[in-house]
């Protein structure tokens, strides 16, 4: 991983913290299978819409997910990009995996 | 009370919702403790400090001076990151050093491997793919 392409601590932190509930893990996991409406969501997981509505805004607001309009009915799906980079990340951190690319230059 | 101890019991996170009941996951990976990695993983200070310890173990002295942060500030992030499982502190002579634990990092990337569009794990944890639902 090169210094150009490291995300910036506050991105990372916003998408780690869309990850850190529950509710959303288990949107992104049915998400992983196909995309899915509003609709879908709410009856698997049984809770409000108005709290779905603001876990799908947490999780679309960190990238994560992106929705599609089809008629009337609007599709959410797994941003691929997003979920490479966060598991590029988490390689980056590995115990002696350090790079020299250190964005708080620690290593000089 | 010492305050380390009153921290050991204030900040136990996750605490038990009702909400929820614990799933069964094709992973054996309990969501709470999925929610809680990325917890700790979800803030500026505790990735920077991740980052530092991946370069090699620190002591927490180092930490305070390399990150330009209140002590108390950098033990409290030391122990959500603990608590998490993501690092560990051991004791090497007279020093506590603190070090990254690659197995959960592995299981972090498990997670995020399952996770891929398409890449649904068979036994969906909420039988989404069996409950029969519009647009199938």
């Amino acid at each position: 991983m090169t210094t150009a392409i490291r995300p910036q601590p506050t991105l990372v932190a916003s998408w780690f913290h869309a990850l850190a509930d529950e509710t959303r893990i288990n949107i992104v996991e049915m998400l992983s299978h196909k995309e899915r409406c509003v609709c879908e969501l709410e009856q698997v997981l049984d809770i409000a819409q108005s709290r779905l509505s603001f876990h799908i805004k947490v999780l679309k607001d960190a990238g994560l997910i992106a929705d599609r309009k089809e008629g009337r009915w609007v599709f959410y799906g797994l941003q691929r990009e997003t979920l490479d980079q966060i598991a590029a990340y988490t390689k980056s951190v590995k115990p002696g995996k350090h790079a020299g690319s250190c964005a708080v230059a620690c290593c000089d | 009370m010492r305050r380390s101890l009153l921290l050991r019991f204030t900040y136990r996170w996750p605490r038990e919702r009702p909400g929820l009941p614990h799933l069964p996951h094709a992973l054996d990976l309990q969501l709470a403790r999925v929610a809680q990695w990325f917890h700790a993983t979800s803030d500026t200070t505790r990735l920077a400090i991740l980052e530092f310890l991946s370069q090699r173990d620190r002591a927490a002295g180092e930490l305070i001076q390399l990150l330009g942060v209140p002590p108390s500030r950098v033990s409290f992030h030391l122990t959500v990151l603990t608590e998490s499982g993501l690092i560990r502190r051991y004791r090497d002579g007279r020093r506590r050093l603190y070090s990254l634990r690659g197995e959960t990092l592995d299981l972090m990337l498990t997670f995020m491997r399952t996770v891929l569009p398409g890449a649904h794990v068979g036994t969906c944890p909420l039988s989404c793919c069996q409950a029969g639902l519009p647009y199938q």
